[in-house]
């Protein structure tokens, strides 16, 4: 005997609300976890203006008592990150002994604001120590060609911007590749977690990324076969561009990359201190002069200094 | 004398009746049969005898030729292709240190490579290559012949590698550095393991050849021959004697006169042999063996503390590696100096190992101040401390203990090559000698029997 229709739907509907009790909090209590500790890869980034992320100075740069520069003027000398490979922004000149370039001329007018003169202390490191030196205090700051980004700056601080980047692909000047694109299946040489690197996983078609320790041994690489570009920020491509003529930089900008000075989320007063210094170059025409010294002419207006506070 | 001899041949009779039934059922067997008359059992005997001293004289030169060729091979072969070995290692080692050093101290100079560098690299790559020709000659197809090719397939790379990054120095371009560093991993990665392998397939064939010259085996295989020998040259003429009534038979007394000496003569140069050779390898090969470990090792430690400085990539590679090669280095327990100092004790070499001990410990000490140096950012200073030539500098104690190394290297080199000559020379004329002797014990065996028989005719 059918049982009436009253009472077939009620019991369908209390089958389904109890189906939804046992079910629902299981699945809530997974995207409440996943919500308090999101798994670090797939940790979203609070979006942030990279090019306004740096605190303002407070006038000229001052060594105040009791502050970080202070303590750096007691040392004797300041500690630098910077590569040795990366002309001509920081390199090794074999003709000389020194280390040089625009990114090491920026931590030359820093320490020069502190001592009068620039006592540094230069300490080769790759680009995947840049942000472990820092956090370990194993230098002061570090100048390296580095790019603000939002996920950086939740581990280190940032200067403002002191020169713009973009990143582009170099190739041997008989190659038929005209961008990224045309890269599909072949070896295509960065630095080991470079944003490069990121940028070349992230192509479709997708290239072969082969990571190295500096883009110098990217260009042996090119020149010895052994991968059919290099792409990275479009002034590094240059620096290599400069050391074998047989190459070419191919391609639109396909990213922008504002360089910082990388400083320790511990000396807030240190930032301020440096955007003090980068303010005075700006203005006395320090800036330019490096520019034109290390990158060329033409000469553009300085990236203008832009602060969150 | 016939009546004799019928009563002893009875006496022989007797023993041999019981295997006469089975004969009796063999045809070809008939001759033996008849062998129970005198005169057949002269022929047997002298058939016998004959050949038993044949046999003999072809044991004993078996015997002796594999001991000569196992004491040649010592002598010459396996000891010059780990030696070839162990040149190469240390030319190609100097070559990647100069190479690195020569970076370091271009820019110190301004711009000026200091000349001795690339003339001592030159020499390098030369002794290098020059040692590779020989150790090519030598290995033949061992498994050493594997590890040649790649050296000879990849050493013209290195040189290249090394020659472009000298170019871009001299361009003042940064790529130089990577072209070093890059030679530089070819030469660790590649190059100097082949070079190792190739001095340790060669201990290993030297290990083999030195069993078969020395073991006892073989000469225990040629005692029993000479007992055999003896005992059945001895009971022949026992035999004759009783059935001729005569006390010496002139034939087989020259027979055991002759193999009486070749058994001397065996035994004294066989005896020689292993006692030169087993000097040559307890004061010659073993301890040049260790301190040749040793140097490898120091040499290693020599281009790690130079590539520390010119590490334009920031790590700690070739630091740690530093550290883990000076554990092993030594001096201490178990270290390759301290092995190799036990080993050279009573040789030559002696002296030298400790000295190398010695400066092996206070060469640690300036490196540890060239750490501190480059850790405080006194990059300059530190170099200069490794590069320069001043009594306390790194290069100046790396020196002195490479030296001492070497010159224990040498000396127990020595040692091992007059003990393996020696053991080798022991072995001269001893093959075709102990085959003449048997051919003379064979003839003298046949002529004592013919005359006996001639006398029933």
């Amino acid at each position: 005997m059918r049982p009436p229709a009253r009472l077939w739907l009620p019991s369908v509907l209390l089958a389904v609300v109890a189906a939804t009790a046992w079910a629902v909090p299981g699945s809530a209590a997974v995207a409440t976890r996943a919500y308090l500790f999101p798994p670090a890869a797939a940790r979203a980034t609070p979006p942030c203006d990279a090019t306004a992320s740096s605190l303002r100075p407070t006038g000229p740069p001052r060594v105040t008592p009791g502050s970080f520069m202070a303590k750096i003027r007691h040392r004797g000398y300041l500690i630098a990150g910077v590569s040795q490979s990366t002309y001509p922004f920081g390199f090794f000149n074999p003709l000389n002994g020194n280390t040089e370039g625009f990114d090491i001329d920026m931590v030359r007018a820093v320490a020069k604001a502190i001592f009068g003169n620039p006592k540094i202390e230069f300490k080769a490191i790759s680009d995947a120590q840049r942000i472990p030196e820092l956090q370990s205090g194993a230098v002061d700051i570090v100048a390296h060609t580095m790019t603000i980004n939002c996920k950086r700056l939740q581990d280190v601080d940032f200067s403002s911007v002191y020169f713009h980047a973009g990143a582009q692909v170099l190739v041997l000047k008989n190659s038929r590749v005209k961008s990224l694109a045309d890269l599909g299946g072949k070896k295509v040489c960065a630095t080991t977690l470079s944003d490069s690197l990121g940028y070349i996983k992230a192509a479709t078609p997708h290239p072969i990324p082969v990571p190295v320790t500096n883009f110098t041994d990217c260009l042996v690489l090119l020149q010895q076969g052994d991968v059919a570009a290099i792409s990275t920020d479009n002034n590094i491509l240059a620096g290599l561009k400069a050391q074998d003529p047989w190459t070419k930089i191919v391609g639109r900008v396909f990213s922008s990359e504002p360089y910082g000075l990388a400083m320790s989320k511990m000396h807030p007063d240190f930032v301020r201190f440096v955007n003090a210094v980068l303010q005075q170059m700006r203005t006395d025409g320090q800036w330019a002069a490096d520019y034109r010294h290390w990158v060329g002419t033409p000469v553009p207006a300085p990236p203008p200094a832009k602060y969150k506070a | 004398m016939p009546s004799t001899a019928g009563r002893a041949g009875t006496a022989v009779t007797t023993v041999s009746s019981r295997p006469r039934h089975a004969r009796d059922a063999l045809p070809a067997a008939r001759h033996v049969v008849r062998a129970t008359t005198t005169p057949a059992k002269l022929r047997l005997l002298l058939i016998g005898l004959v050949s038993l001293c044949l046999i003999w004289g072809a044991v004993a030169a078996w015997v002796v030729s594999q001991r000569a060729s196992g004491a040649n091979d010592v002598a010459s072969r396996s000891e010059t292709l780990s030696l070839d070995g162990q040149q190469i290692y240390r030319a190609l080692s100097d070559a990647d240190a100069t190479a690195a050093s020569a970076f370091l101290s271009a820019g110190l100079s301004a711009g000026i490579e200091p000349i001795n560098g690339p003339l001592r690299y030159r020499a390098d790559i030369a002794e290098a290559a020059a040692h590779l020709e020989s150790a090519t000659a030598a290995a033949g197809h061992s498994a050493a012949a594997a590890d040649l090719r790649t050296l000879s397939a990849d050493l013209p790379v290195y040189t290249g590698e090394v020659q472009t990054a000298r170019a871009d120095n001299r361009l003042g371009l940064p790529l130089g550095a990577a072209y070093l560093q890059e030679a530089s991993k070819l030469m660790r990665g590649t190059l100097l393991p082949a070079a190792r392998n190739i001095s340790a397939e060669a201990n290993v064939r030297l290990a083999g050849a030195s069993g078969r010259a020395t073991g006892l085996p073989l000469a225990l295989i040629l005692l029993v021959a000479a007992v055999i020998v003896g005992f059945v040259l001895y009971r022949a003429q026992q035999w004759l004697f009783r059935r001729t009534q005569r006390r010496l038979n002139a034939g087989l007394v020259l027979a055991s006169v002759a193999g009486l000496v070749s058994l001397l003569w065996l035994g004294i140069a066989l005896g020689v042999a292993r006692a030169d050779l087993l000097q040559a390898r307890t004061h010659g090969s073993t301890p040049v063996a260790a301190l040749a470990q040793a140097d490898i090792a120091a040499l290693q430690a020599r281009a790690d503390e130079s590539l520390t400085l010119i590490d334009a990539q920031g790590n700690d590679t070739f630091q740690q590696d530093l550290v883990g090669v000076q554990h092993r280095l030594g001096p201490g327990p178990g270290t390759l100096l301290t092995d190799a100092v036990i080993a050279a004790r009573g040789s030559p070499a002696a002296g030298p190992a400790r000295a190398a001990a010695a400066t092996a410990t206070t060469w640690y000490g300036v490196h540890r101040t060239v750490r501190s140096l480059d850790n405080n950012g006194k990059h300059k200073e530190a170099i200069l401390l490794v590069t320069g030539h001043g009594p306390g500098n790194s290069s100046t104690l790396f020196t002195r203990l490479d030296d001492s190394l070497h010159s224990a290297i040498a000396a127990d080199q020595i040692v091992f090559q007059r003990h393996a000559a020696a053991g080798s020379n022991a072995f001269i004329g001893l093959e075709v000698g102990v085959i003449v002797l048997a051919l003379i014990m064979a003839a003298g065996c046949a002529r004592g029997l013919a005359t006996r028989l001639a006398e029933y005719r």
